[in-house]
């Protein structure tokens, strides 16, 4: 797509990537790219600096700020519409929409705690937000209305969400599992035993062959992704791998947290993106890693791919994974791209 | 099984006495227990080859084949597996195992029940533990077909699944894992080699074999699934550190807490992300504390623990465990105590900070303020000024108009007076003129 970026590498852009001008001032934690039905790609990143911002991304790998809006306190996730008009963002405990068109922002939604996720649901009959938060309750919003449409309660605090009409999942504390289905109306489907042993931290629903969703993979801290399908045809289906980990060839080896995994629009290959500052494609068919990043200077936080599945986004920057000590404020977050079409695509054996 | 068959099959060491269902595991334990260099560990095929190596490299000799019976320690006799044995010894072995069947099984060493954990048939599984990246998912395969072991117990034994063989003796101990487990951990290790040949699970645990056992406990600080001894008390450990069965130490780059990372971060932010509205910030803050609260539950729910078990014991562990118990308790109320200041040094920042920002304020809308007052004043100077200005302007206006009457007054009186006389003429003329004069300079 774009070519090659004339910035050799310098000390912190290691994979000699794209670098996003104007970045947010504290580690990105969301980051989305605009739907299909908008014709130009848009970048949004929420941040712990309570900024969202929003880059147009040229053909030729040049980012234009376009605009940014201040919340009250740190931003956790960001959506957007179904068309590409509006933008939701969760900050605190309550949630925005952010009209592009005309820069007005209004609070659609609100819990009695953080909100840490929210997504959009698009279906035949119905539109909706979804909202996730540390109150342990999953609600759903009419934006028209300040009360929600639906709310249902979780085991434990909400961590990770993922929608993929008509299949919602949600991963919480205490290694919580639950899918819903978004028919009709949502209604919850089946808890699932977590196939990993350590904390979730981030989930992302892929589809078949046919383009249904039929599975989610979810990671955790302990560096490890497991795969799994809703009904799987084979429990030999599911499975789970280990990555962002160390080498471990001293007799020692570092286990990092996976922070973000996202699906290829096109391939249906995956990145992971780890704590350990390096980002890995694999191939969950073929059950294969197809290619691995050099280690980046801070921890990878968040990722995105953009619609047409030609542009990987990942974000730089702390992520408290060694505490607040080793918190440094003048280590400021990056945001880079890259062109990723061929390097994802599946192993053919 | 009833009649005494020649029993010669089953592989056995002529160095120890030890019997192995498979010669390959045979001679594996061989290298491991006999054929080792105690100086560097590098593994021989033979007792003259140790004995050569130890010389060549070390420049020392050894005498004696490591950990053989007294009658079986001569390093001069080649032994490979089965190969090499003397007929002799043979079939002294034979008449010793028939003769020892029909007697008491008591005297099976409990060595030999430990080493015999009779490994299944399941697909071999040569994992190294650390998987480097571009292999890793060839193993796949291989945790697709964990789910037949699903039904065996994950003991996370030296190297082996163990299982009751139908030919083992009675007394053998129900659970030869953590039999071995209380042996030495370097020989667990040499015998997790040893074993290797036919299996060498590196996370059973972690194959989907496991999905089917649900996991044991809420607690993300879980080790390993069976390692439960680092984290035995209430108390997160400090780093989570897992040790597998290889002897690497992995370590998980995450705080210690039960909260995840943006949890963690957020707490950093006392004003923002905790409390924004008053009705629902003390329902957060109330969230927040808890996991204050039941670490502290933790500690205090150890220290009855403590106290109750103490009262088993002898008086000097009961006052072992009562000042465990006080010095415990001052470790929470030192760490409250700091929790608190550091509460109350951020609140005081809080509080500075805000006067601060008021006082600020302050000073701006009085610069603000004098700023307007000045321009003011400028504008009424002005004005002033302006007016002035028009005065006088009216008053010049004033005198040339009186003048010009005059003048004209004193033309039309020239005029009248045209006749009498000249010099009144010239003289009004040159009033006249005087007076024009006068106006012209003004």
């Amino acid at each position: 797509m774009f070519g090659q970026s004339s910035l050799g590498s310098t000390s912190t852009n290691r994979m000699n990537d794209f670098e996003v001008v104007a970045p947010p001032e504290d580690s990105v934690s969301a980051l989305e790219f605009s739907p299909a039905t908008v014709q130009q790609n848009f970048l949004i990143a929420g941040s712990w600096d309570s900024s969202v911002r929003c880059w147009e991304v040229e053909q030729t790998g040049k980012t234009v700020p376009k605009s940014m809006k201040t919340m009250g306190g740190p931003v956790l996730d960001v959506c957007w519409s179904d068309d590409g008009t509006k933008v939701f963002i969760a900050s605190e405990k309550q949630v925005k929409i952010w009209d592009l068109a005309s820069d007005q922002q209004m609070q659609v939604a609100a819990h009695e705690a953080p909100v840490k996720t929210c997504h959009w649901i698009k279906s035949s009959n119905y539109t909706c937000l979804m909202t996730g938060s540390w109150d342990k309750t999953l609600k759903f919003w009419d934006t028209r209305s300040p009360n929600p449409m639906l709310a249902i309660n979780l085991p434990e605090r909400c961590y990770c969400a993922d929608v993929d009409y008509p299949m919602a999942v949600v991963g919480t504390a205490g290694r919580g599992l639950i899918i819903y289905s978004l028919e009709n109306s949502p209604t919850e489907f089946k808890r699932q035993e977590s196939p990993l042993k350590y904390q979730h931290r981030t989930i992302s629903i892929f589809r078949d062959k046919k383009k249904a969703p039929t599975g989610y993979a979810l990671g955790s801290i302990e560096g490890r992704v497991g795969i799994q399908y809703v009904n799987p045809i084979n429990p030999k289906d599911n499975f789970t791998f280990k990555c962002h980990r160390s080498s471990g060839s001293t007799g020692f080896q570092d286990i990092y947290a996976v922070n973000d995994i996202a699906f290829h629009p096109i391939h249906g290959t995956l990145v992971t993106v780890g704590s350990d500052g390096t980002f890995s494609f694999w191939d969950k068919d073929a059950r294969t890693k197809l290619k691995s990043s050099e280690t980046m200077d801070q921890s990878i936080t968040k990722c995105s791919f953009n619609a047409n599945g030609q542009i990987f986004a990942y974000a730089v920057g702390y992520d408290w994974s060694k505490g607040h000590e080793y918190f440094n404020p003048t280590k400021k977050p990056q945001i880079f791209l890259r062109s990723c079409y061929e390097d994802l695509k599946p192993r053919t054996t | 099984m009833g009649r005494k068959k020649k029993k010669a099959s089953k592989p056995w060491c002529w160095y120890c006495n030890r019997e192995f269902d498979d010669e390959k595991i045979l001679v594996q334990h061989q290298k491991a227990k006999h054929f080792k260099c105690h100086i560097c560990h590098k593994k021989l095929y033979t007792g003259p080859g140790l004995s050569i190596h130890c010389m060549q490299v070390h420049k020392e000799t050894v005498d004696k084949v490591p950990n053989s019976l007294p009658n079986r320690s001569n390093i001069e006799i080649e032994i490979f597996g089965m190969d090499g044995i003397p007929a002799e010894d043979l079939r002294e072995h034979e008449r010793q195992k028939n003769g020892g069947k029909s007697d008491s099984d008591d005297e099976e060493p409990a060595a030999k029940k430990k080493v015999e954990i009779p490994l299944t048939a399941p697909p071999p599984m040569m994992m190294p533990p650390n998987m480097m990246p571009p292999h890793m998912m060839g193993q796949y395969a291989q945790y697709g077909m964990m789910p037949h072991m699903a039904p065996m117990p994950p003991f996370l034994g030296p190297g082996g699944i163990p299982m009751m063989p139908t030919h083992m003796m009675p007394p053998r101990p129900l659970f030869p894992a953590a039999m071995a487990a209380a042996t030495t951990s370097a020989a667990a290790a040499a015998h997790a080699v040893a074993a290797v040949a036919q299996q060498k699970p590196t996370f059973p645990a972690y194959s989907n074999a496991t999905i089917s056992a649900p996991p044991t406990t809420n607690n993300p600080n879980i080790t390993a699934p069976t390692t439960s001894s680092a984290s035995a008390s209430g108390e997160a450990p400090k780093s989570q550190v897992v040790t597998s069965t290889s002897g690497v130490t992995s370590k998980i780059m995450h705080p210690p807490e039960d909260l995840s990372l943006e949890e963690l971060k957020a707490r950093r932010l006392p004003l923002k992300i905790n409390s924004n509205n008053l009705a629902a910030s003390s329902s957060n803050r109330s969230n927040n504390s808890t996991p204050n609260t039941s670490a502290v539950t933790a500690y205090s729910t150890g220290l009855t623990s403590a106290t109750s078990t103490s009262s088993i014991t002898t008086n000097a562990a009961n006052a072992a465990a009562t000042a465990a118990a006080i010095s415990k308790a001052q470790e929470v109320a030192t760490m409250a105590a700091v929790v608190q200041a550091q509460a109350q040094a951020q609140a005081q920042a809080h509080a500075q900070a805000q006067v601060q920002a008021q006082v600020q304020a302050q000073v701006q809308a009085q610069v603000a303020q004098a700023q307007a007052h000045a321009v003011a004043v400028q504008q009424q100077q002005q004005h002033q000024q302006q007016q002035q200005q028009q005065q006088q302007k009216q008053f010049e206006d004033l005198n040339r108009v009186v003048m010009l009457q005059r003048i004209q007054q004193a033309q039309a009186a020239a005029a009248a007076v045209s006749r009498p006389g000249a010099t009144a003429a010239a003289a009004a003329v040159g009033m006249v003129k005087h007076l024009s004069q006068n106006t012209a300079s003004m």
